[in-house]
């Protein structure tokens, strides 16, 4: 029982809220100590973490005990990057808006520390309400992130994302409560805990609706196609040192719930509904990478171009292959993409503010005097195409593996995301950063402030490429427990129809 | 030093130079880079060989060895290592690729001087020349997919270096995008393999195959068709052959090192080094062979009639790259790495003459614009001509020797393969005839205006230099092409890159001369010992002697038939094109290959986007599915009369300040 990560949770809110207090020559330290403060300590857990040990780092108290809920938070292999990278990408951003402050700094300040707190909280949370609770918390502060700080047309896309992710977070609640309710032996039994919940399963048919009750939370969240109509109006307008965590991290906690929660809780669902998810998946790939080399938003090739990444995640996660390479590899992407799409969202805030359009079709030949900005966009836009080499690529290889083991035409159908991947990525930086200079369009390289961001993260991006093995290996055991009950009720169903069949 | 660290020294030497060179790129003055450059991959050649020392220092049942740095995704049953494997094959492509690299190195130390990129050239090309080297040397499939990609991203640098120019970025993305779709091809071959053997790891593969496969089995058939996919995509094989023309918007010594002498064979090294999956799966690899054929033949006939000077040689890669693939699928091993060899030195040295001459142009590439270059340009001329009659394989030049030896094996396979082999004749008369059209028509005849100024010492140069492709006034402030020309009569370094390759391509059939010296196919031995093929496949003396004497007939009649015509007859060549305008015309537009590629791939893709983003998403993503919703919501907004005020959002608003006091409430009650 430790305090640990209760601080490491909290202690962004904490300092935000001190800095809003604070005067307003203060605020930023404030908000920048917020930050670093958990990265050093996801770094240290990070280094402490022993893989295959299980839950670590438990705080376990009784919260309301007549729900059976419970405070209950633990680092394991599934979590342990995702927090580290949340607050890589929260420091790298409180950095960033340091350096740049915007308009009401101490207030933007305040809301971030919510949003990292929240992140953290429903990575960490190994109690399902604790985990709902964390998971619409997220969307407080990117609400008011986007309706006071955005582009035109804040507000009705504001609306727009709220209303339509609450909708999904509204059935996810409903299906939460009905997990514990339905699976509690006896009033007394009532109990919300994961590990709890994991050995107690649902009959297949109350699984099968409160599945996709998650299902759908998720995937709007996420966004997947064709959930992801509340995406584009968001992208355009959101600040992007808060797009560049939101796309970063928020759409992993979706990622994450399905490897975390619903595998375990919702075995038997997900083997009868393989394969629509899987189906989900390719068509965000396809129609994903399709918008994103079509777009000529810059923040929207990204943001379709994380719709086609998360895709895979999907189709890694719901290959459920007996070896679990798909699971390992659908983990690995989440790390990577955050890692990935992150500096890229910089990279636009500077491309934006040396071209004066977010259209890449008015911009190009910017490389002419900033070859440091050249060569950590081209880096970070090789890592996103998934060019072998980069973890990006181990990921996908093992998702592709995962899925060629578990329905072979759908790894042949992923990889043309692959190949598409590499159209929208390089057209991105031709159109940026090469050709003739555009009218109206300076070629300045990169200042300190801004290589204090970006290069540490393009560094991670090399350091992560060149060694992606720890991460593997740290949640390997956690990722193939989470995944175990799954391929049983598959490999029951496969047996089942080859008995039936002769 | 041990046989492995000398073989990670090969790799590390350009990585370094690479890493040097950028971080460096301000600090030391630029002529510094290029001699780096220069340096760190001759630095790694020597490494080469002494690699190759150590490795035949070994017993011949002890020359593969593997070496493993660390583990890289080892995970699910997948053993993903950073390992290479050290090995005659590996060994003899080492010593090529770093050997040609560091010529090629010398020559762009003076020929890229004048130009603005001159550091990110050479880290560039350091970078290639280790992801080559990765490339060849990788011990599993996951770090020869690493590396092949890598060639890639390097050749798409160097394609696109001169990036002011359109026309050079948009063979850059080309290129790309091909070579990912061979990756893509790589991936899923290794799959199928995977599945089979459950390893990743080369020899276990090699050692398990033959139980985990049947003969012609289905799955691995598929495997190894989908490593050809990766295999032509990269050489350059047809139908995925269009990047090849294209890339030549890359600086001239780009074009000889990558785009001819070692990235475009890097098809022949994977095809041989999964010999013992081919020879399982013979199918796949008579398509191989068959493809091998067609393309070289296809690029044949486009050569002849191309004008410009780059794309006639980029054509005749493809076309001897076709003999090579032709080889190594007909289980001719030896002699197709020969060829691959032999083929590096001669095209290098024919890339290099032509940058030489096209220097002297002022950039100009046009064939049509050029003539009698050969009193003002004497040392290029003489290249040129080895280079020539090396490709048109006149004896007793190398490219004489490996051209036999891949027919003459043709025709020991027997079959169908014969008539590959007769094929392979038609394609070597062709050969002859389109070399030496291009050397008659660059060097002979009145010389232009740029020759004659150059006879009388003043290199021309152009007022402006404008993009032959679209007429565009080159950006001459940042990159190419710099208001210098480097000419091979003027540069020693260029003379000496050129004078070695040219003795490399006279003499390097030296290391096999069927029933003289065949010392490259024992050194070979230890890769192949597994190969049922590789010792039965042995010509008699006589068909060897009958084949040898008809390769340098057809070489020399074509080499004759080009004379009679560019030479001796200037104005025949005009007659024929009109009389067969329809074949002239149909190999001028290259088979039409771009624009059927278009239609049926790039179009569709392009309309489904534009429909997609015009269209769908109005439709159906937010008018049914996000205004469905909000319909939804009202619709259970109304149904609670009493709480709603008929607005949406302050109903939204209403539910997370709900879930927010919810979970404070919660908070504090705790």
């Amino acid at each position: 029982m430790t305090i640990h990560l209760s601080i490491l949770i909290f202690w962004p809110l904490a300092l935000a809220v001190l800095g809003g207090l604070a005067p307003r020559r203060a605020a930023p330290v404030f908000a920048l100590v917020g930050a670093l403060v958990p990265l050093g300590y996801a770094v240290l857990m990070l280094l402490d973490f022993k893989a295959g040990g299980g839950l670590q780092y438990v705080t376990d108290d009784e919260w309301i005990a007549e729900l059976g809920v419970h405070y209950k938070l633990g680092v394991d292999g599934v979590n342990a990057w995702l927090v580290a990278l949340t607050a890589l990408l929260f420091a790298a951003s409180a950095v960033w808006l340091m350096l740049r402050p915007p308009v009401r700094a101490s207030l933007f300040a305040v809301h971030f520390g919510i949003a990292e707190t929240a992140v953290l909280g429903a990575f960490l949370a190994q109690d399902l309400a604790l985990f709902v609770l964390f998971f619409d918390l997220m969307l407080v502060p990117f609400y008011f992130l986007v309706g006071q700080w955005g582009g035109p047309d804040r507000v009705a896309a504001a609306m727009k994302m709220v209303v339509y992710t609450l909708v999904g977070s509204l059935l996810m609640l409903a299906g939460a409560a009905a997990t514990a309710v339905l699976s509690a032996r006896g009033p007394a039994e009532l109990t919300f805990v994961l590990s709890d919940l994991a050995r107690n399963p649902l009959p297949e048919s109350t699984q099968k609706w409160i599945f996709v009750t998650f299902a759908l939370a998720f995937l709007i969240k996420m966004p997947a196609f064709p959930f992801h109509g509340w995406m584009p109006d968001a992208y355009r307008t959101m600040p992007l040192p808060a797009l560049a965590v939101f796309s970063g991290v928020v759409s992993k906690v979706a990622a994450y719930g399905f490897l975390k929660l619903v595998m375990p809780l919702f075995p038997a669902a997900v083997a009868d509904f393989k394969l629509a998810l899987l189906i989900f998946g390719l068509a965000s790939i396809l129609y994903g990478s399709v918008q994103a080399f079509t777009q000529t938003n810059a923040r929207l090739i990204l943001g379709y171009s994380s719709m086609a990444q998360l895709g895979f995640i999907v189709v890694g996660l719901f290959a459920a292959d007996a070896a679990g390479a798909g699971a390992q590899g659908a983990l690995l992407q989440a790390v990577n993409h955050g890692l990935v799409v992150a500096p890229l969202f910089f990279v636009v805030a500077l491309l934006v503010e040396r071209a004066g359009t977010e259209d890449i079709t008015a911009m190009g030949g910017m490389a002419v005097r900033a070859p440091v900005l050249a060569a950590l966009f081209l880096i970070s836009a090789l890592a996103t195409l998934a060019m072998p080499g980069s973890a990006n690529f181990a990921g996908e290889f093992l998702i592709l593996l995962g899925a060629f083991e578990a329905e072979m035409a759908v790894a042949f159908v992923a990889s043309l995301g692959v190949v598409l991947a590499s159209v929208y990525a390089l057209r991105m930086y031709i159109r940026t950063m090469h050709n003739r200079l555009a009218p109206g369009v300076t070629s300045v390289d990169l200042s300190l402030r801004d290589a204090i961001v970006l290069v540490p993260l393009v560094l991670c991006i090399i350091a992560f490429a060149l060694y992606p093995q720890q991460a593997l290996r740290d949640s390997e055991p956690d990722v193939k427990a989470s995944m175990a009950p799954v391929v049983q009720a598959d490999g029951g169903a496969a047996a089942q129809t080859a008995e039936a069949t002769p | 030093m041990s046989l492995t660290t000398l073989a990670w020294l090969v790799l590390l030497f350009p990585l370094a130079g690479a890493v040097v060179i950028a971080l460096t790129w301000r600090l030391l003055p630029w002529k510094a880079h290029g001699w780096i450059g220069t340096g760190a991959i001759g630095l790694s050649f020597a490494a080469a060989v002494g690699t190759l020392i150590a490795l035949q220092g070994r017993g011949e049942e002890d020359r593969q060895v593997v070496s493993v740095a660390w583990d890289y995704a080892e995970t699910s049953g997948v053993d993903a290592q950073l390992s290479i494997l050290i090995d005659p094959l590996s060994v003899f492509m080492i010593c090529v690729v770093s050997g040609v690299s560091t010529l090629i190195h010398l020559y762009s130390v003076s020929y890229m001087a004048s130009d603005r990129g001159y550091t990110r050239f050479f880290a560039y090309l350091n970078f290639f020349v280790f992801s080559m080297l990765l490339l060849v040397l990788a011990g599993n499939f996951m770090i020869l997919i690493v590396g092949w990609a890598f060639v890639g991203a390097a050749s798409y640098f160097l394609i696109s270096f001169w990036y002011r120019r359109t026309t050079a970025t948009a063979a850059g993305i080309k290129a790309f995008v091909i070579n990912v779709l061979g990756d893509v091809g790589l991936v899923l071959g290794t799959y199928f393999i995977f599945r089979g053997t459950g390893s990743l790891d080369f020899l276990r593969t090699f050692e398990e195959a033959g139980q985990a496969f049947s003969h012609n089995d289905p799955d691995l058939v598929a495997g190894c068709l989908l490593l050809l996919v990766g295999a032509f995509a990269k050489s350059a094989q047809v139908p995925l052959h269009t990047w090849l023309p294209d890339a030549m918007e890359g600086p001239t010594p780009v074009s000889a090192l990558i785009h001819a002498a070692t990235m475009v064979t890097a098809g022949v090294y994977l095809i041989a080094r999964m010999h013992p999956l081919f020879e399982l799966a013979p199918t796949a690899a008579d398509v191989g062979a068959i493809i091998g054929c067609a393309t070289m033949l296809i690029a044949a006939s486009i050569a002849m009639v191309v004008t410009d000077l780059k794309r006639v040689i980029a054509y005749s890669t493809m076309s001897q790259i076709g003999y090579m693939v032709m080889a190594v699928s007909s289980a001719a091993y030896a002699a197709g790495l020969f060829h691959l060899m032999t083929h590096a030195f001669f095209k290098a040295l024919l890339f290099m003459a032509a940058g030489s001459v096209i220097a002297a142009m002022a950039g100009v590439q046009n064939l049509d614009r050029m003539g009698g270059f050969r009193r003002a340009m004497p040392f290029t001329f003489a290249c040129m001509v080895i280079g020539g009659l090396t490709l048109s394989g006149i004896p007793p030049l190398s490219g004489f020797f490996s051209k036999d030896e891949i027919i003459s094996l043709l025709f020991e396979r027997g079959d169908w393969h014969v008539a590959l082999g007769v094929l392979g004749y038609l394609g070597a008369l062709l050969t002859a005839i389109y070399t030496f059209r291009m050397i008659f028509r660059a060097f002979f005849g009145e010389p232009v205006p740029e020759a004659r100024e150059l006879e009388q010492g003043h290199l021309f140069h152009a007022e402006q230099h404008t993009n032959p492709a679209t007429g565009e006034v080159e950006d001459t402030d940042v990159g190419f092409p710099g208001p210098e020309h480097h000419i091979a009569e003027r540069e020693g370094t260029m003379k000496v890159a050129m004078g070695a390759l040219a003795a490399l391509a006279v003499l390097g059939g030296a290391v096999q001369i069927p029933k003289v010296n065949e010392s490259l196919h024992h050194f070979l031995e230890p890769t192949f010992h597994d190969s049922r093929l590789y010792e039965e496949l042995a010509p008699s003396g006589t068909a060897i002697w009958i084949g040898m004497g008809l390769g340098a007939t057809l070489g020399a009649l074509g080499i004759f038939i080009a004379y009679t015509l560019w030479v001796k007859r200037p104005e025949q060549p005009a007659r024929i094109r009109e009389r067969l305008a329809f074949a002239h015309d149909f190999f001028a537009h290259k088979w039409y290959f771009d624009e059927v590629i278009d239609f049926l791939v790039v179009r569709p893709f392009a309309w489904t986007g534009r429909f997609a983003a015009n269209t769908f998403e109005r439709v159906v993503v937010n008018g049914a599915l996000v205004d469905g919703t909000s319909v939804a919501v009202r619709a259970a907004s109304a149904a609670v009369r009493g709480v709603q005020s008929g607005y949406l959002r302050y109903y939204a608003a209403l539910l997370l300040v709900g879930i927010t006091g919810l979970g404070a409430y919660f908070l504090i009650s705790a």
